[in-house]
């Protein structure tokens, strides 16, 4: 009578679990070798970015790649630039979002579901429908080759940030609204005394999901900005390309120095990265 | 004069549906008065708090705080103070902020503030923690900051909406005494809601019992204790529950399916001034006027002979599931009775605490001129207890 | 006595529109009132500046029966949305459920799932230019260690779009969160109670974890559908602003782009834009209409 190493169900369990283990660690290898890539490239000279086969290490570390790379082009004016609009865009987004989400969230009105079903669909627009429109609106206005298209919208509110945080404002019990409605506190009061500290994880979330919508957006400035004294990063970035052709250490080198701020902030702030995600499939 | 008037109330949620949640909702009440609105669930009582502290509107009619018409006045503006049933505590402000947070949006100033903060504290035993956040208290002290976020107001109403039902059963007696002696010290005219008539009965001065959206009896306890106006009434305050049987005044007997006993005198003699002779009634004992008989009988018991289905030990009583034909009811007797399941036995029924209600329209049977109360309503209500025993 | 006009309530409804004015602006703005100028506009020959005459459906016939480009810009993008969007599901499904079983490290394994789902822009499509390299990248490097000879990705017109779909891939780790999270809504006791009944490992996947995420399944694949009409970027940049090797990376906002903001034929893209927004409309609602016979939704939807 001969048992298989198989048939004890805790075995099964212990084989399972290792080629779990086995796949993920596979997997993030994948996953991370990009990274790497990008960072051993960046080090390299250039004869031995060419040299065949491609080297997984650099020979030498050149780190001077990158002090060539930052006085190849504006690079400092690229990030002034992209901070800037980034800082106004996150203030906009994180204040107005908050604030009427509060009314939808926590203020009986007539015509709230219907005005928040609105806010749903427009999601399902695509933007492009919108964008060319939205640019002849801006031609008119005079506003092509400013920030003014890329930061004012985000004083009106978007659909997406406006959902999460009523879909965060939903978990805050109404009564707490009422207790503080009759001490006499006005909707204004409450929102900055009680729904903003009580919201500030899904602030956070808002905040740093629209500063890496500003800090990758592309498609705007290449849209809105001409004048290369007004280039963000992306635009920057891209012309940059155009120049070095294939001179793939610097580009690299250039890469990482944009994607940078946002692996950082990725590091420090994950959770609320995560929170974000969670909200959404909170609304199903 | 009335501390609060509530005159011809009326809520409907949707205008297209026509159902009321509360419909002509009449009742005064007293300064110092401790009300407990108490209904089962869906009963109203919740939403009419509500309309008081201007939560929700007021559909129709009127309701006066100190002779002061409030329908149109904003929940802020009341000078009315409101505990709620998950306390709704501020959870990002200490226990100090939570009940210095009204008078702070009052501008009260910083030491009044203080004074006041500190004496709640000390009548609730909060002053250890003032400087914890609410995740840091037990359930009991949080219904406790609740309670002093509403006293430091010193508002002129106090609402609690259930504010006990989230507590488990020994804290909610517990601080179901302490709410009391809270009343009795500070004498703030009260309003509270339950669905627990034990709540009902041993805090309230008046009790207003509610059945969809309608009043159905306002009085003491002890008079819709003893003198219930209808079989709800009769069935819902007290515990457990007021037996029903269904039967016939016939020959001064009542006639129910199974079994027929006498009607005392008196009450025989209401009931024929009524009309009620050979008429279908519904007679109504408690089950604390039922006892087991060992032999000796006493004076106003009527005896029946019933099979004894379950008995159940509560610690200081015993409940008999007993059953007379198909007829099923409850006797509480003594602990110290011992009876078997099948068992028979002879049941007492003391039946001048019996109770006697129209069959149709399920409302007592008195010698009460029903239409003097329908012509001056408040009056009625107002009025001290007029003791209606038959 | 008529108070009904200006009670406390009423006044409460006027402060809620307050609240959300700033939304109620921007739409008209920058929603609405774009949508009513581009649907007026897709059915002129508005050029920006100097005309905007009426000229019936002709861009839309134009489009439809004459116009090679706005086919092969379609094609393209159904191409791509296809293989993409089950790909992302899949693959963020597989992974979620990986990381589910409660395996050391397990924060670990997220961050590096999650890290590249965050990465987006022109350095990403840089670094991936660079990855796909045929002589010098890392993807054909590897491949060769297999004995694989690479194909030449970006350069040949068969592979530029699996080469945006790769990349595509490389951020699952956003959809792998979302299964997560909807993974460990899944109450411990149906899977005792499936065990008890004697399912296996892959049925109780079958019969329970797949059944219970079903709604964050549709919410994800109709968003990515959205999404994926959507590709634009990533084509533009990797291409070089070209549209790729004979057009195979020219999706339907790039061919869009070109005509709006190239040749500025602004009647002719916004009626391409209409026929996009129909195109989803369509899909989103036959995703509606078919989920409720694959989407199971736990107890009566409660808001």
């Amino acid at each position: 009578m001969k048992q298989s190493y198989f048939d004890s169900m805790k075995n099964r369990e212990k084989v399972l679990k290792a080629v779990n283990f086995i796949l993920l660690c596979f997997g993030s290898l994948l996953f991370l070798s990009p990274l790497w890539w990008m960072i051993s490239t960046s080090l390299k000279t250039m004869k031995e970015v060419m040299s065949f086969p491609p080297t997984f290490f650099p020979k030498e570390w050149n780190w001077d790649n990158y002090i060539k790379t930052w006085e190849a082009a504006p690079f400092d004016l690229y990030t002034i630039n992209t901070v800037t609009i980034t800082i106004l865009v996150v203030v906009g987004q994180v204040l107005v979002n908050s604030f009427v989400a509060y009314g939808f969230a926590k203020i009986p009105f007539k015509g709230r579901e219907v005005l928040f079903a609105i806010v749903l669909s427009t999601m399902m627009i695509p933007g492009f429908v919108t964008l060319i429109p939205q640019y002849v609106l801006f031609a008119n206005l005079g506003w092509l080759n400013t920030y003014y298209p890329l930061v004012v919208p985000a004083f009106f509110g978007s659909a997406f940030n406006i959902f999460l945080l009523r879909q965060f404002y939903m978990t805050v019990p109404n009564e707490m609204i009422e207790a503080a409605r009759m001490e006499g506190a006005s909707h204004f009061y409450i929102w900055r005394k009680i729904g903003i500290p009580l919201t500030k994880p899904a602030l956070a979330t808002v905040a740093i999901f629209s500063f890496n919508g500003a800090w990758n957006d592309f498609l705007g400035p290449l849209l809105y900005v001409n004048d290369e004294n007004l280039y963000t990063l992306q635009l920057g970035l891209q012309v940059f390309k155009g120049e070095m052709s294939t001179q793939w250490n610097y580009l690299m080198a250039g890469s990482l120095i944009v994607l940078l701020p946002v692996i950082l902030l990725f590091f420090f702030f994950q959770k609320y990265f995560i929170k974000g995600i969670n909200l959404q499939s909170g609304g199903k | 004069m009335a501390k609060l008037i509530l005159k011809n109330i009326n809520k409907q949620y949707d205008k297209a549906v026509n159902t009321n949640a509360v419909t002509d909702f009449n009742l005064q009440v007293k300064d110092g008065e401790f009300i407990v609105l108490v209904g089962p669930s869906g009963c109203g009582k919740s939403t009419m708090l509500r309309m008081i502290a201007g939560l929700e509107e007021i559909t129709s009619g009127e309701f006066y705080l100190d002779g002061k018409l409030m329908n149109d006045v904003p929940p802020s503006n009341r000078n009315i103070s409101m505990v709620f049933q998950n306390y709704a505590l501020y959870p990002h402000m200490t226990v100090y902020d939570n009940m210095a947070f009204g008078l702070k949006i009052r501008k009260t100033n910083k030491k009044e503030i203080d004074r006041r903060v500190r004496e709640a504290a000390e009548i609730l035993g909060l002053q250890d923690l003032l400087n914890r956040k609410p995740k840091a208290l037990s359930g009991g002290q949080k219904q406790r900051v609740a309670l002093g976020r509403a006293i430091v107001r010193e508002a002129e109403l106090f609402l609690m909406d259930e504010p006990l039902s989230n507590l488990d059963a020994k804290l909610r007696f517990q601080m179901r005494a302490e709410i009391a002696k809270l009343h009795q010290r500070l004498g703030t005219t009260s309003i509270y809601v339950t669905h627990d008539q034990t709540e009902a009965m041993t805090m309230a001065s008046r009790i207003v019992i509610m059945k969809d959206g309608v009043i159905q009896q306002v009085g003491t306890p002890k008079e819709v204790y003893d003198f219930p106006e209808n079989v709800f009434v009769g069935g819902f305050i007290g515990s457990p529950s007021m037996n029903f049987f269904n039967g016939e005044i016939v020959d001064g007997r009542f006639i129910s399916e199974g079994f027929d006993m006498k009607v005392p005198d008196e009450k025989l003699a209401m009931l024929k001034a009524m009309g009620y002779v050979n008429k279908k009634v519904v007679m109504g004992i408690r089950p604390e006027h039922i006892e087991l008989q060992n032999g000796e009988v006493g004076a106003c018991y009527e005896l029946l002979r019933a099979k004894i289905i379950v008995s159940e030990l509560t610690g200081s009583d015993m409940l008999l599931y007993s059953s007379i034909g198909p007829q099923e009811f409850i006797a509480q007797v003594g602990s110290r009775t011992i009876v078997s399941p099948g068992e028979e036995v002879l049941l007492g029924f003391e039946m001048d605490r019996a109770h006697f209600f129209d069959f149709e329209s399920g409302k007592r049977i008195k010698a009460y001129d029903s239409k003097q109360l329908a012509d001056a309503p408040e009056k009625a209500y107002a009025a001290e207890p007029v003791l209606r025993y038959v | 006595m008529k108070r009904k006009k200006f009670n406390y309530k009423r006044q409460e409804g006027l402060v809620g529109y307050v609240f959300i004015l700033p939304w109620i602006i921007g739409f008209l703005l920058f929603t609405a009132g774009p949508l009513l100028f581009s649907l007026v506009a897709s059915f002129t020959n508005y050029n920006i500046t100097s005309q905007m005459d009426f000229v019936g459906f002709r861009n839309y016939e134009k489009l439809l029966f004459d116009d090679q480009l706005f086919w092969t810009s379609l094609w393209n993008t159904l191409y791509y949305v296809a293989f993409s969007v089950p790909l992302t599901t899949i693959g963020a499904i597989f992974l979620s459920v990986l990381l589910n079983q409660d395996v050391p490290g397990l924060r670990f394994f997220r961050t590096i799932y999650y890290l590249p789902a965050v990465l987006s822009g022109v350095g990403v499509y840089l670094l991936w230019m660079q990855l796909l390299d045929p002589s010098t990248g890392l993807v054909n490097l590897v491949l060769g260690w297999f004995g694989i000879d690479g194909p030449n990705w970006l350069f040949d017109p068969e592979w530029t779009k699996p080469s945006l779909i790769l990349m595509k891939l490389w951020g699952v780790g956003g959809g792998m969160l979302l299964y997560m999270a909807s993974l460990q809504g899944v109450s411990k006791s149906l899977y005792e109670a499936a065990q008890i009944d004697g399912a296996s490992k892959w049925q109780q996947f079958r019969y329970i974890t797949l059944p219970m995420i079903t709604p964050v399944i549709f919410f994800d694949v109709v968003t990515s559908l959205i999404g994926g009409f959507q590709i634009f970027q990533e084509a533009y940049v990797m291409s070089n602003g070209t549209g790729g090797p004979v057009n195979s990376l020219l999706f339907y906002n790039y061919y869009m782009w070109n005509k709006a903001f190239k040749v500025f034929d602004m009647g002719y893209a916004m009626a391409m834009s209409w026929i996009l927004f129909i195109i989803v409309f369509i899909l989103t609602m036959i995703n509606l209409k078919l989920a409720p016979r694959w989407v199971h939704y736990e107890g009566e939807a409660k808001r």
